[in-house]
Parts: structure tokens; sequence; C-alpha cells
């Protein structure tokens, strides 16, 4: 298996139960494992019945499983410390004042947070040498799809930039004709710098997407979430990104043969149309499905959280 | 003085005004013509970095923020480049003395 797991579908499906339940598998199997939730509304922690931060924090009762809750918003805050730190170190005062406003409106911008949800990911893919599995609970379809196919679009960009500023400061060079000093120079530019060490990090996360990723989608027994699924799958596949395996969650229990009251008659024909879905997908849909979890009757988490693991069929 | 110290005198005065015509007719018009060039990739670089002082939304506005501390002079010539070319071939034309 892959070493680090991804966990995507439609919103409220129980992408955070499944992740949790694959993540608990793991850990109880003795793989040191990481569960990172990416989704602006955190869930792990009402799963594990424990307050999560920015970084990984050991989970109560287990030996090996620790949970990260992302949160944008410092990144954010970080970054933007970082450039005015770097400012002031820089330039003369005068003009700091005038490139604040600036800086301020870059992090304002609505790509600003999935920029730094992007960095802490990849930070978190680099520095995961002590984890054997890093599990991935991510935000819904969409915004993971935006953000899984970001290293390939910015990489682009930053190589457009690149190019432009190497280009400048080549001409600059050779204007600087009979020994004068060059305006600016190939050498030490921290321009070419900065956009070459982001170009190799976007390159270092398109590579372990493609490389060493597996990634399963979560779905509802019903229309909307089949459909959506099915074009998430094709998007995924438009990315060079193959889905691994589909998990069906929430199916309705069948009530024993014997009853027959209007609850029992209901369930009957809710497993009836369910069933049917199951079937669709087992036989339209081009990734396996690799589990089908019942619907708990109690929130899952402690032990039902083992339960629904077993029902897993993922190999760790 | 003797005719050696004016001929030297002379030949001084030559090379001087001979060095300044090439200087003024064939370096420094070539120089200047080659930086300009380069002042406009860079604006071209500048304005690709940051069209959100155009009001146009970048995608990678997030990350070119971290350039400014680096970029702070040429941010400021830029603006004032902006605002000073008129029109494309003013600004072309500003490279050719004719």
């Amino acid at each position: 298996m892959e070493r680090f797991v991804f966990f995507g579908g439609k919103g409220g499906v129980g992408k955070t139960t499944v992740s949790s339940a694959y993540a608990h598998k793991c850990a109880t199997a003795g793989l040191e494992t990481l569960l990172v939730s990416t989704d602006p509304a955190h869930s792990t922690a009402d799963v594990f019945d424990q307050h999560f931060a920015d970084d990984p924090t050991p989970v109560e009762g287990y030996d090996s499983l620790s949970v990260m809750e992302i949160d944008p918003d410092v990144a954010v805050d970080e970054h933007l410390m970082e450039i005015k730190r770097a400012l002031g170190d820089q330039v003369s005062p005068s003009i700091v004042n005038e490139i604040d406003r600036q800086i301020e409106l870059a992090h304002q911008t609505p790509g600003a947070h999935e920029a730094a949800l992007f960095d802490r990911f990849i930070e978190v893919m680099r520095s995961a040498d002590d984890y054997d599995r890093v599990v991935f609970d991510t935000s819904p379809t969409g915004g993971t799809l935006r953000l899984l196919s970001l290293p390939e679009y910015l990489e682009g960009w930053i190589d457009r930039l690149l190019q432009k500023r190497e280009s400048s400061v080549d001409l600059y060079e050779k204007a600087a004709i009979g020994g004068r000093e060059p305006r600016r120079s190939q050498v030490g530019d921290p321009i070419i710098a900065r956009l070459q060490q982001r170009k190799e990090n976007f390159e270092f996360a398109g590579r372990t997407l493609r490389n060493e990723a597996a990634f399963f989608l979560v779905l509802n027994p019903d229309e909307l979430s089949l459909r959506e699924t099915k074009r998430a799958i094709e998007s995924y596949a438009e990315k060079n990104l193959p889905v691994n395996g589909l998990v069906m969650n929430r199916l309705t229990p069948e009530p024993d043969p014997e009853e027959d009251g209007r609850g029992a008659r209901y369930l009957r024909d809710r497993v009836e149309t369910e069933s049917t879905r199951v079937r669709t997908v087992r036989e339209e849909f081009d990734p396996p499905l690799v589990a089908a979890i019942e619907t708990r009757i109690a929130e899952v988490k402690g032990d039902l959280l083992a339960d629904v693991a077993d029902e897993l069929d993922v190999s760790v | 003085m003797d005719l050696e110290a004016r001929i030297a005198a002379f030949r001084e005065w030559v090379e001087e005004w001979a060095r300044g015509l090439y200087h003024g007719m064939i370096s420094h018009p070539a120089y200047e013509l080659v930086e300009k060039e380069a002042e406009d990739q860079e604006d071209a670089f500048l304005l690709a970095c940051f069209p959100d002082a155009f009001g146009i939304p970048s995608p990678v506005s997030y990350y070119t923020a971290e350039l400014l501390p680096y970029l702070a002079e040429e941010f400021d010539q830029w603006e004032r480049r902006m605002w000073d070319r008129e029109s494309m071939l003013e600004r072309k034309g500003q490279q050719y003395h004719f």
C-alpha cells in the first residue's frame, strides 16, 4: 500500500469516519500512523474525543496513532509575518509602508487560504519520514480536487515567471558593456533562487501524488452521491490521479425476516433500492468497491471505530 | 611649449574626443537599448507577478508576495515606469535616437 492515503468525496458522506477507521486499522496493525484532517471544519476531534492541534498529537489509547488538524489561517499568518520580517531586513523604511499594503492584499485573496493549505500539505508529506502511513481526511470533492491539481498548474506558472526573470537579468548583464557593473546579475539573485525553490516544491508534490499516493472516494447509496462520485472519478483521471477504490457508507441495515411492521417494511424497501445502487457501483464504476458500511445507530467512535475498520477491505 | 608637448596634448585631446564620440554614438545607445529592453522584460515579469496592482487577480499572488522584499526598489521603479508610459510607440521610440 502507498504511504499516503487520501479519502475524498462529497460533503457529509462520512469521510472522517472512514478515514479515522482506516487510520485505526493501520495503527492497530502496528504501523506508525498519522491522520491529517485538511477540512477547515475539523471533526476528527469528535471521533477520538480529544482535542487536536496544528501539529501531530498522539491519540490516547493508541501506541502508534497521531492526529493533526491543519489550520490554514495559522499558515497564512506565519507566511505574512515571515515576509514582513524579510521586508524589514531588506528595504528602506520609506518603501516598507507602500509594499506592506501589497502584501496584506495578497494574503486576503481567495487563493491565499488554498495556497497555505497546499504548502502545509507539502510540508506534511516532506516531513513524514517518521510515519509508515499518512492518512488524509480531505475537504469535500471540489476543494480537494483543486488542491491536488495545483502542483501542475503552479509549476507552469512559476516556470513562466522564472523564464521572464532570467531573460531580463540576462539582458541586464549584456547591457553592462565594457566591464561595467550590471544592475542585476544571475548569480545570487534572490528572486531566481526563491522561484526555483518554489518550483522544486511543486515538482515534489506532483511526483509524490502521482507515485506514492492512493485515493479513495467515499459515497452514500443515493443518486446524487453516485453522480458526483462518477464525475470525481473522471476529474481525478484527468489529473492523472487514478482512484484506487470506493467506499460505500451509510447503508441501511436489513430487518430480520420475521419482522413485518411499518418500520421493517420501510427498511426492506430502502435496502432494495440501495442494493441496486450498490450493484450499479459494482458494475458500472471502474474503481472497485472496497467496503460497504452499514449505518450505525450511534456516532462512530471508540469501539464502533474498530467495527467499521473491520468492514474496510483496504489493505494496510 | 615645444612641439613634442603640443603634439602630445593634441593627441590626448583627440583621444578624449574619440572616446566621447564612440561612447555617445555607439556604446551608450547600445547600452541604453539593451538596458531598456531589459527593463521591458522586467516590466513583463513584474506584471506577471503582481497583476493585482492593476486589479487583475493573480493565482499565485500568495507566492509572489514573498518576492516583494527583494523587489521593493524595482517595484517602485516599475510603478513609476508604468505611469510614465503613455503609449507603446513612445516607449519604443525612446530607445532610438533619430
